[in-house]
């Protein structure tokens, strides 16, 4: 595994927004086993996505550990050119050439991380209807299952689809609300805000503590 | 016994497109309408779902979705002299059933037939002469114009929400469409579906040559709709999995994904599935139906008065429906007398294969049921045939649907047919091959015909349905024309090896060609060579019409739904304007 070449101009860009802590760039370079290549350049990333990509669920921060490579490049590639809203990582991605976008996605797809700790709280009968979004859809909603795209349990189909399972309940949800609101327009057919305009918000509570819930380990 | 039911207005045999189209109309303008659909109900949800709907095995190799033909199958003939057996395994053609009908496993693939498509006979005699063609050929004219039919495939295709580019607009040629297409009075609902990249390389070798390539009319939506029923659809994620699959996404137009939400909320309107129809009952007089018989899935056997009885269950089977109820008077091909059965046609289909070289990355899975692009520069009339000795034509396009792994392998002639020279050969051609189809048309004649079969009866102890057909000569010459157009284009498209298969005879039931079976049930003005008038209504039974392609007096160069959902429209607008004010005969016969 090479190392993704993160340039300087985003580094810098980074401190400024986040105001960037010693804590942050010391987990970088600290703590790197053998089994994961060198990831100076990711220091960026690592601060809110975790060293080992785990992200942060209690903060809405996605894990990237083992995501789809090309759903990361144009997820990269989207923050930058605005179809996907988000001050902060507009500002990350921006800098970034082809190349290291291309580098950082495959980093970032080939990690492997344990379960973040701190999954969001949900009752029994919320992952339920969860689940059944996840497998089978809503007639009654004209909703399709999740899984048709996002694979069985969630676990995800390169190349677009990206996983659900062991995300963040809080980034899930976040996510499907900003296709609702529109803030997040980078599917080509529009199928996620087609989807979502038709989810209340307690159907995308359920759907995403389920997704959350999914232990990626059995699965 | 049969148990009678209350009497209803309206019977609807087969909740299919027509079934479910004709139903809503109706039971919106009041009537009281019962749909009998013998397969099961079946929704986008939970039915349609994956992992499970992407089965090959289960959709495409047995077949999951088709009538079953272990109880009702049709036993098929070349020709009159050979006794019909069963086709105990469908093949060539896979009528559906279940509710939804056929065109939940359809493409997609949405034509208009030609404004001289309508007028065969007549065009062909004026342009060509009265002795161009062949006497046992039975062509004729529809009895119903393009232009007649305009505004009801314009309705339809906004009720599916199809994606295309128009070519002419109100005799205004626009650039990207068809150039050839008779006019449309408006633009396509939704804007053409991404091309595929054999798309690409086709459009550019057919403009090369000369031709006019165009972005195949597609049901599979390029984006999100909302149909004047207020039905929403999706768009399409050219999952590769259309025909003989349901979609999983609410992005294929079906009657699940266009009106059936609307008719089932209908207060007027009663589904009753497992049902299968045995007749339409007729009165003493014979000229009259009181309703139909049909068994329920308990095999209790019901009696369904009503006033007015639609057969809409799919082309073979509206053809038997009539045979097995009385109603018009069976075709003879040896005196030529009689209707029912009558102009049996198909659709010829030829294919061209372009092997490449392994630079050229296909990528063939990544498709939709109707994501090609395609020419109409040797379809239908739109070229000259006085030297050539045939009717009609095909379309040629990189029309490909899928990659699917088990049935999709092109290798080229003298591939060892199993072992590992053939694994090789599947390895090498698989992701470097273009399939060209060229889609032709198929005419009607004498002996091509459908009747009940003497011998072999369904599960419910009547006659099956019997089909006597082999290709016209007509059609296997044009098919032979028309593949060689294709190969000039898979050589323009750069193809190291080239192969054009023309469709040959005999028609065998053992290899998939299409479900276009069309007749048997032809629509014309004059009784004696057809079964129903301009409006489908049954001359001999004025309270019976028969709608679907069972009314083609011949086939046309296109895949067949598109004028079957405008003929479709049109006999509920004649239904809806004249018949159900003054139930009786709307053409004096």
């Amino acid at each position: 595994m090479s190392r993704p070449a993160l340039c300087r101009r985003v580094r810098g860009a980074a401190f400024l927004v986040l105001g960037w802590t010693a804590a942050a760039l010391a987990a970088n370079s600290a703590g790197e086993g053998k089994a994961r290549p060198r990831t100076a350049n990711a220091a960026p990333c690592e601060a809110c996505h975790g060293a080992h990509g785990e992200g942060s669920p209690a903060g809405g921060i996605p894990r990237l550990a083992g995501q789809s490579a090309d759903y990361i490049e144009k997820q990269l590639r989207d923050f930058e050119n605005g179809t996907r809203e988000s001050p902060v990582m507009r500002n990350f991605a921006k800098g970034l050439s082809d190349s290291e976008r291309a580098q950082l996605a495959s980093y970032y797809a080939s990690l492997t991380a344990p379960p973040a700790a701190g999954a969001a709280t949900a009752d029994a009968r919320q992952l339920g209807r969860g689940q059944q979004l996840a497998f089978e859809g809503d007639e009654s909603e004209r909703v399709q299952a999740c899984d048709n795209c996002h694979g069985p349990y969630g676990i995800g189909l390169p190349h677009s689809a990206p996983y659900l399972a062991g995300q963040s309940a809080a980034y899930l949800a976040n996510a499907l609300r900003s296709w609702r609101e529109g803030t997040r327009k980078n599917d080509g057919g529009k199928q996620m805000s087609t989807v979502v305009d038709r989810l209340s918000d307690a159907d995308i509570a359920a759907a995403s503590a389920y997704f959350a819930s999914v232990d990626t380990e059995s699965n | 016994m049969a148990q009678r039911l209350p009497e209803v207005d309206v019977v609807v045999i087969g909740v299919g497109m027509v079934g479910s189209i004709v139903a809503k109309e109706l039971a919106a303008s009041g009537y009281r309408v019962v749909g009998l659909e013998r397969g099961e109900a079946r929704f986008t949800v939970p039915e349609f779902q994956s992992p499970a709907i992407h089965d090959e095995l289960r959709f495409s190799v047995r077949k999951a979705l088709m009538q079953d033909n272990t109880r009702e199958p049709v036993t098929f003939r070349n020709r009159g002299a050979e006794t019909a057996l069963p086709i105990r395994r469908w093949e060539s053609f896979l009528p559906g059933t279940g509710l939804g009908g056929s065109m939940v496993h359809w493409n997609g693939q949405t034509y208009r037939f030609q404004a001289n498509d309508f007028e065969l006979a007549t065009r062909t005699r004026e342009r060509y002469g009265k002795d161009f063609l062949d006497p046992d050929l039975t062509i004729q004219d529809w009895g119903v114009s393009y232009a007649e039919l305009e505004p009801h495939y314009d309705r339809f295709e906004y009720l599916l929400g199809t994606s295309g580019k128009a070519g002419n607009i109100k005799g205004k040629i626009q650039p990207g469409g068809d150039p050839l297409e008779s006019p449309r009075s408006r633009d396509y609902p939704t804007p053409p579906m991404k091309e595929h990249f054999q798309g690409a390389m086709f459009r550019k070798a057919a403009a090369s040559l000369g031709h006019h390539p165009f972005p195949q009319p597609s049901s599979n939506l390029s984006r999100p709709y909302t149909n004047p029923e207020g039905v929403k659809l999706n768009s399409c994620v050219f999952c590769g999995f259309c025909e003989r699959y349901a979609c999983e996404h609410y992005a294929k137009a079906a009657p699940q994904t266009i009106i059936l939400p609307v008719l089932l909320a209908s207060p007027n309107f009663e589904l009753r599935t497992g049902c299968q129809v045995q007749r339409v009952n007729l009165d003493s007089s014979k000229t009259k139906a009181t309703g139909v018989t049909y068994f329920d899935a308990a095999g209790r056997e019901f009696e369904q008065p009503a006033s007015l009885v639609i057969v809409a269950a799919f082309a073979l089977n509206n053809v038997r429906m009539l045979l097995l109820s009385g109603i018009g008077k069976p075709y003879d091909p040896a005196s030529g007398s009689g209707v029912v059965g009558r102009n049996y046609a198909y659709q010829t289909v030829s294919s061209v294969a372009s092997f490449f070289g392994e630079d050229v990355i296909i990528n063939p899975f990544m498709a939709s049921g109707a994501s090609g692009t395609l020419i109409n520069d040797f379809a239908g009339d739109n070229f000259d045939h006085s030297a050539l000795g045939f009717i009609g034509g095909a379309y040629i396009g990189a029309v490909n649907t899928n990659g699917r792994p088990i049935q999709y392998h092109p290798v080229p002639p003298g591939t060892p047919a199993w072992g590992k020279g053939w694994k090789e050969a599947v390895l090498r051609h698989y992701n470097h091959t273009v399939m060209l189809v060229l889609h032709g048309s198929s005419v009607s004649q004498r002996q091509n015909y459908l009747d009940l079969d003497p011998t072999y009866r369904d599960a419910w102890g009547q006659p099956l349905l019997r089909m006597t057909f082999d290709f016209p000569e007509n059609d296997l010459k044009m098919a032979r024309y028309v593949t060689a157009k294709g190969v000039e284009i898979g050589k323009a498209m750069g193809a190291k090896q080239v192969v054009g298969s023309p469709r040959k005879a005999p028609y065998t039931t053992q290899q998939y060609q299409t479900t276009h079976n069309t007749g048997g049930a032809v629509m014309g003005d004059d009784p004696s060579s057809s079964v129903v008038n301009r409006y489908l209504q049954c001359w001999d039974v004025p309270n019976v019409f028969v709608i679907g392609a069972s009314a083609y007096p011949q086939n046309a160069t296109w895949n067949p739904t598109g004028t079957l959902g405008a003929l479709t429209y049109w006999a509920i607008d004649a239904m809806k304007r004249k018949y159900l004010k003054a139930p009786g005969p709307l053409v004096s016969a």
